[in-house]
C-alpha cells in the first residue's frame, strides 16, 4: 500500500518547507486562532485571513485541486456542524425551508463560521501537507505538548498504516472468495472486517508493548530532535503572526 | 581460558496462567560468541524461551542467567541493555514514525543524549546498508529492509546476547541470504529460534531441539541435522543438500 503521496509537498522546496516545523505549527495555529477571534460579519478581515491561508498554500506550491481535495472532508464536517445556526439564530426571516425559518442573523453567523473555519482548515492542510509526520510530532514535542499526546500520535501514524494493510488483506481474502457481493453481504463483510481489525490491533498492541519493554521502555517514548527554529523561520512566522494579529485588531475595532 | 557463560538455564519450567506447561525442566548453557539454533515444531516453546531470556515472562520453576546477569525483576533494565531481541514480525518492532527513531529508541531509554543516540542509530543503519533510509517510515520499506531495520534496533545497543525469533520468516532467497550473511558476521552470542534449517546450517554451530516443552537434543548442528529420523520424529525436515 502506498502512502508516499501524503508527503509529496513536504519534499517540494518552498518558503514554507524552508521554515522549521515548529515555526510552521505556530504559524498555522496562530492563523487559525486569529480567524476564530474575528467577530461575525467582519468580512474584510475575514477575507484577508482567508487570502493569507491561500497565499500560504500557493507559497507551498500545493495545486488548488489538491488543496481543495484535502480540505473538502474537514470543510464538509464544518458545514454540517454549522448549518443549524442558519435556523436557530434569532432575527427576521429571510427565507423558509419548509417548517424551518432562515434568519438574516443566522446567515451572517453561518457565513462567518464557514469563512473562519475555512481559513483554519486551509492553514492546517498547508501544515500537514508540507510537514512529514515525524517532523510534525517532533515539532509538537518541541512546543512542549504533553509526551503522552505526542507518543500516541507517533504510534497512531505507524499503526494506522499497519492496520490499513491488515484490513486490506482481510478484504482481499474475502473478495477472492466472492465475499461481500450484494448489500447485505457487503454489510456483513464490513462488520467482520471491523471485528478482525479490532482483534488484530489488540493483538498487535500486546506484541508492540513487548517489543518496547525489551528495549527499555518505562513510561514515555523518548524522541529525537529535528530541525530547530532558526532566525529566518522565526522572522517568517513572526511576520505572519503579526499580520494575523493586525487583522484581528482591525476586525474587532 | 574458557569463554564466559552468557546464558544459563537450570531446570526452567513455565506455564501460562491456568494453562498447561509450555516448558518443562529446560537446562542448558551458552558461552560468549556461541551461535545456537533453537528448533522445534509449532508450540514447542521456542518463542516462550526467548521471552524468558529477556524477562517478558517469569519461569514457574528454575533459574535463568542472561548476559551473565541472574534474572531478577530488579535487574531487568540491566538485562535488557545487554540482551537484544528481534521479534518474528518486524512491524511489532518498528513502531515509531521513522527507522532512525526506532533504532534510537533503545539508546534513548538507556539515557543516551538525543544527538548521540541519533548518531549511533544512523551509524547502525549505515552498517546494515540502510543509511539512506534512516528518515523513512517502516511502511515505505521492503520486507527484507524491515528485517534489517528490526535487527538494527537490537544491535545498536551492542548486546552480548542476540535473540532472534524466525529471522527469515517471509523473506525471499535474496533477503534470506542477506540475513544469513549478517548473522554469520556477528560476534555476539546468538540464539536463533527458527524452522529454517538452511539458516541453521549456515549460521549456527550448535543446535537445541525443543518438543513438548522439553529439551530433546543439544549438540553440534552437523550432528543434530544428520539424524533425519530424529528430526522427523520431532516435526522437522532436514533441507536438501
Amino acid at each position: 500500500m502506498g502512502f508516499h503521496h501524503l508527503d509529496h509537498y513536504a519534499a517540494t522546496a518552498s518558503p514554507v518547507t524552508r521554515t522549521a516545523p515548529a515555526a510552521r505549527v505556530l504559524g498555522a495555529v496562530g492563523l487559525a486562532l486569529a480567524a476564530s477571534l474575528l467577530p461575525p460579519g467582519a468580512w474584510a478581515p475575514m477575507a484577508a485571513t482567508l487570502a493569507l491561508s491561500f497565499a500560504l498554500a500557493v507559497a507551498a506550491r500545493i495545486p488548488p485541486g489538491v488543496l481543495l481535495l484535502r480540505a473538502s472532508i474537514p470543510l464538509a464536517f464544518l458545514v454540517l456542524a454549522s448549518v443549524g445556526i442558519l435556523f436557530m439564530a434569532p432575527g427576521s426571516e429571510v427565507a423558509a425551508l419548509g417548517p424551518l425559518r432562515v434568519t438574516g442573523h443566522g446567515v451572517v453567523l453561518f457565513a462567518s463560521a464557514i469563512a473562519r473555519g475555512a481559513a483554519a482548515v486551509i492553514a492546517g492542510v498547508v501544515l500537514v501537507s508540507t510537514t512529514p509526520f515525524p517532523e510534525l510530532v517532533a515539532a509538537l514535542r518541541e512546543l512542549r505538548l504533553p509526551r503522552p499526546v505526542t507518543s500516541s500520535l507517533a504510534l497512531a501514524y505507524r499503526f494506522l498504516v499497519v492496520l490499513a494493510e491488515e484490513v486490506g488483506r482481510v478484504r482481499r481474502a474475502a473478495e477472492v472468495r466472492n465475499g461481500g457481493r450484494g448489500r447485505v453481504a457487503a454489510r456483513r463483510l464490513a462488520v467482520g472486517m471491523a471485528a478482525a481489525a479490532f482483534a488484530r490491533s489488540y493483538d498487535r498492541s500486546e506484541r508492540v508493548f513487548r517489543a518496547m519493554r525489551v528495549r527499555g521502555y518505562r513510561d514515555t517514548i523518548p524522541g529525537l530532535t529535528y530541525r530547530a527554529v532558526d532566525a529566518a523561520s522565526a522572522l517568517r512566522v513572526g511576520t505572519l503572526l503579526a499580520v494575523a494579529a493586525a487583522l484581528v485588531v482591525a476586525g474587532r475595532a | 581460558m574458557p569463554a564466559r557463560v552468557v546464558v544459563e538455564l537450570e531446570g526452567v519450567s513455565f506455564a501460562y496462567h491456568g494453562g498447561s506447561g509450555v516448558l518443562d525442566g529446560v537446562s542448558f548453557t551458552l558461552h560468549a560468541g556461541e551461535r545456537a539454533a533453537l528448533l522445534g515444531p509449532n508450540g514447542a516453546g521456542k518463542s516462550t524461551l526467548l521471552h524468558l531470556l529477556v524477562g517478558l515472562e517469569q519461569p514457574s520453576a528454575g533459574s535463568i542467567t542472561a548476559a551473565g546477569i541472574p534474572m531478577h525483576p530488579e535487574r531487568l533494565v540491566e538485562v535488557r541493555e545487554r540482551v537484544g531481541m528481534v521479534f518474528q514480525d518486524p512491524d511489532d518492532q518498528l513502531f515509531l514514525p521513522t527507522l532512525v527513531e526506532d533504532v534510537a529508541f533503545g539508546p534513548l531509554n538507556q539515557g543516551v543524549a538525543p544527538a548521540e543516540a541519533r548518531r549511533r542509530a544512523e551509524e547502525q543503519l549505515g552498517l546494515l546498508g540502510l543509511g539512506a533510509m534512516a528518515e523513512r517510515a517502516a511502511h515505505h520499506t521492503s520486507g527484507g529492509e524491515k528485517r534489517k531495520a528490526a535487527l538494527a534496533t537490537a544491535l545498536v545497543s551492542r548486546p552480548e546476547l542476540l535473540l532472534l525469533d524466525e529471522p527469515t520468516d517471509g523473506l525471499d532467497a535474496r533477503g534470506r541470504h542477506a540475513i544469513v550473511r549478517l548473522l554469520g558476521e556477528r560476534p555476539e552470542a546468538l540464539i536463533v529460534a527458527t524452522h529454517d534449517l538452511e539458516v541453521v546450517r549456515a549460521v549456527c554451530t550448535r543446535t537445541l531441539v525443543l518438543d513438548g516443552g522439553r529439551l530433546v537434543a543439544d549438540g553440534t548442528t552437523s550432528e543434530v541435522l544428520a539424524d533425519t529420523d530424529f528430526l522427523a520424529r520431532h516435526g522437522l525436515r532436514v533441507p536438501l543438500e
